[in-house]
């Protein structure tokens, strides 16, 4: 079934003369865990903004469950769960309150609104910080109730922008596996944007990348790697005074002091991990293009 | 395929003027200086100046002091709470539930409005002991007091939505405070106004809620009130009117 059926989106702001985003046209099936990548200003917030009918499309059409978003203005509440990108202050609510009522604002009795705020506040390990009000929550703690707000009532659609933005590296792992357990059991559609693509890239089922407000590239992540080269990535760790020594063919990438990386050809993997003297390599890492490969060649080519 | 059932407006309502009950966290010391003791100081300082020029005046400045504390106290806290509402994207965050939007206006202003009756009390009692002014309340005054406060809650969301910032949006307000008391027969009776004054004040509503008001709490009650209950509703319907269209879900 499909969720999302956009045709040509553009979107350009009063008195601005370019567009945010432009000409753009995707599909989301039901069920789908959706990544959008892109630079700073690239429209992916505006985009997901006229997704969630908060921002009115200059021209193109969205259908939401085969109906025009826009139209209605209980379509998209009655189906999608939105997180900001910003951090969102409710009020003077404390995070028990505002659990409660966005449950029971949507259509949740009161006996099962409480019991949806005591799931989500353990679920998202935060039951300490129930009787805080979202004033005197941290840049994490507000990203962690933004996300749980968003997830009350169990909305078959989740709309999030950068939702690990703000959060240590245990939280943002701890994001991405409740979103993936959300999606597992419920079947609920994900449709996200992060900067951080190498950890989502454990989730991500489909990816679009947006540039200069355009949708560059759309497709399963192995089947946009593969239009993109067949080289794996080899990084190399090692102590800056003495530095392994690479066969012949092959030129290092610094990335940091005493880290490399050297792009090789699959069929000659073995031959040049065998070549390499590992007496002077601390650490290393084969891998082939990953999601941030993928952003970084869509974005700057 | 799972979807959203919207509770009934009723349930709307009571959920949103309970969020909206909250703003008691930061508002009760507002509540306490600017709609308790700043009544009672205008009111003791007028009063001290006006004891001989007899009941008449005396009951104005009674009826024009809980004016200020019931209407301008609501105006004031509402235009704060939508234009931080606006600033904070808290508008976003009810605009993607499902929920009618004049149901968050009015549950807005009603939490306003009761969060305020605290100090309108006291002001009241204090302020007739003070002035030594009769009490005669009679039970219109549970219709007159709602109604006297929402026309300018209305005009504080306006404000609140409509200004850059929330500071433009707090001295806008406090504008068209000092410009409502000022004009028309608010605190001073309409004899000691010059007629201008007095024709250019049946164009604000704290005029007739200062009428309406003196009626119901000091009596005796007439047949003005009729025309301060229309005025006061027509007010009323149009700010929110005009607010349930600014008050647009989505960015243009």
């Amino acid at each position: 079934m499909l969720v999302y059926d956009i045709e040509h989106l553009t979107k350009t702001y009063p008195g601005q003369a370019q567009p945010v985003n432009c000409e753009i046209s995707l599909q989301i099936q039901a069920g789908e865990i959706f990544g959008m990548l892109g630079d700073n200003g690239a429209g992916k917030s505006t985009l997901v903004k006229q997704m969630a009918n908060l921002v009115q499309s200059s021209s193109g059409k969205i259908l939401l469950f085969d109906q025009l978003v826009g139209k209605d203005p209980l379509l998209v509440p009655r189906h999608v769960g939105y997180m900001p990108q910003d951090s969102l202050a409710l009020n003077n609510l404390t995070l028990g309150e505002a659990l409660y009522f966005t449950a029971h604002l949507r259509g949740l009795s009161r006996a099962a609104a409480r019991q949806e705020r005591d799931r989500l506040l353990e679920t998202w390990q935060i039951q300490d910080l129930r009787h805080k009000t979202s004033r005197q929550l941290s840049g994490g703690q507000k990203r962690l109730l933004q996300l749980a707000v968003a997830m009350a009532g169990s909305p078959p659609v989740l709309i999030l922008d950068e939702p690990t933005n703000d959060l240590d590296p245990v939280r943002r792992r701890q994001v991405w596996e409740i979103l993936r357990r959300e999606n597992h059991e419920l079947g609920t559609t994900i449709i996200f944007i992060t900067h951080d693509a190498l950890e989502a890239e454990k989730i991500i089922q489909r990816v679009g990348i947006l540039h200069a407000g355009k949708l560059v590239a759309l497709g399963k992540p192995v089947d946009l790697k593969s239009g993109i080269d067949q080289m794996l990535r080899l990084e190399l760790f090692f102590s800056p005074e003495e530095p392994p020594l690479l066969p012949d063919g092959l030129t290092p990438h610094v990335l940091d002091t005493g880290r490399w990386l050297v792009y090789i050809e699959r069929l000659r993997a073995g031959e040049v991990l065998n070549s390499i003297d590992l007496d002077r390599v601390e650490d290393f890492r084969l891998y082939s293009a990953t999601l941030e490969d993928l952003y970084l060649y869509y974005a700057h080519n | 395929m799972r979807t959203i059932k919207p509770q009934p407006w009723s349930s709307q309502l009571f959920d949103l003027t309970l969020m909206q009950l909250t703003n008691w966290r930061w508002s009760w010391r507002s509540m306490l200086i600017t709609g308790t003791l700043a009544p009672l100081a205008s009111l003791m300082a007028l009063g001290t100046f006006s004891r001989h020029l007899g009941i008449e005046t005396l009951s104005y400045i009674l009826a024009g002091n809980l004016v200020m504390a019931l209407m301008f106290e609501n105006q004031g806290k509402v235009c704060s709470n939508f234009a931080f509402m606006q600033a904070m994207g808290m508008l976003n965050y009810f605009a993607t539930l499902p929920l009618r939007r004049h149901l968050l206006i009015l549950a807005t202003v009603l939490s306003f409005l009761m969060l305020s009756l605290p100090s309108l009390a006291i002001t009241l009692l204090l302020g007739s002991l003070f002035l030594q002014v009769p009490l005669h309340l009679h039970p219109l005054l549970l219709v007159v007091i709602p109604l006297a406060a929402l026309p300018m809650a209305g005009i504080g969301a306006l404000i609140g939505l409509s200004a850059r910032s929330a500071e433009e949006a707090g001295s806008i307000s406090l504008l068209v405070t000092f410009a409502a008391v000022a004009i028309g027969p608010v605190v001073i009776p309409p004899t000691r106004l010059p007629v201008w004054m007095n024709q250019l004040g049946n164009l604000s509503p704290a005029t007739y809620a200062a009428s309406a008001l003196r009626q119901t709490l000091l009596g005796p009650v007439t047949e003005r009130i009729i025309l301060d209950f229309c005025v006061l509703i027509a007010f009323t319907a149009l700010t929110f009117w005009l607010v349930g269209r600014k008050m647009e879900w989505r960015v243009g």
